[in-house]
């Protein structure tokens, strides 16, 4: 893990503006664009940190993309976009198990 | 209606990854002079058209739009004149502000098809926050977005939404409605 900041002021003030902004849309905005909503926003933060994140981090993030990047055109469909996001969520715990204590098996 | 004409509505495409080739001021002018021939309910201009190149204030438009995915060159906002709306005695409910917008968006959008450019609309933004950077009176609400650049390479797309096929006859009952 590094300690250095990961976002700039810059960036920072970008992501809680697009949050904020995005608040305020949803309620305009159908309720399915709230998840769409959030997914873009992990990529806008997977953007702006990747280069400055650990190598294991960075690796897991550089795996998203291509998961993301489908989830966004599939949403329409809710079986498959539902996968998908289960299936980011499982890539993710898998990265977070294997960065804890608990990677070394089942305790006896 | 000219096979050209019916080439540049099929043509025409939703444009959401743009390169970062300027967009002339000239074109955005051509475009602005298309909408203007767009029709309107009753012949009232209950419009207003802000068009923005500085690159600052496109990318404070596009932080606070969640629905912007594009990053565009240029962008016209289409502004509803509250003002006029009501000095020409529409309803506040009228609709037609709304079908007036609609026709701007499209003509814009076929006229920027029409000199190469991209193009995609954008409704999902804050209006209170794109009111404050464009310093906007309180006549006028801002309604949608129209962004506009070059289109990147086909396969620098992103892809459409899936979706079921659509027709003319999908879309369409002759006479009488059959279910």
């Amino acid at each position: 893990m590094t300690d250095t900041n990961l976002l700039t002021e810059e960036q920072a003030i970008e992501l809680f503006t697009f949050l904020v902004a995005a608040a305020r849309t949803q309620l305009d905005d159908p309720c399915s664009y709230a998840s769409m909503r959030l997914l873009t926003a992990a990529e806008k933060l997977r953007d702006f940190i990747t280069a400055g994140v650990s190598p294991e981090a960075q690796l897991l993030l550089d795996s998203t993309v291509e998961k993301t990047e489908y989830a966004q055109i599939i949403m329409n469909d809710t079986e498959s976009y539902t996968a998908a996001l289960d299936e980011l969520c499982e890539m993710v715990a898998r990265y977070l198990v294997a960065r804890s204590d608990l990677a070394g098996g089942p305790s006896p | 209606m000219s096979q050209h004409t019916l080439d540049v509505i099929k043509s025409r495409r939703v444009i959401r990854t743009m390169t970062d080739q300027p967009v002339a001021r000239e074109q955005l002018e051509q475009i602005l002079e298309a909408a203007r021939w767009a029709p309107t309910g009753g012949n009232q201009r209950i419009h207003r058209f802000v068009a923005v190149q500085s690159p600052t204030l496109l990318r404070l438009l596009r932080m606070v739009s969640p629905g912007m995915f594009q990053q565009p060159q240029a962008v016209i906002l289409i502004c509803i004149d509250w003002k006029k709306v009501a000095a020409n005695q529409f309803p506040a409910t009228d609709r037609g502000p709304y079908v007036d917008l609609g026709a701007a968006m499209q003509t814009m959008m076929l006229a920027a098809h029409s000199l190469g450019l991209g193009s995609g609309p954008v409704t999902s933004f804050s209006k209170a926050a794109v009111r404050v950077i464009l310093n906007l009176p309180e006549r006028l609400s801002p309604e949608l977005m129209v962004c506009l650049g070059y289109p990147a390479a086909p396969g620098k797309q992103l892809p459409m939404r899936s979706k079921k096929k659509v027709t003319w006859q999908s879309l369409t009952d002759w006479d009488r409605y059959e279910e």
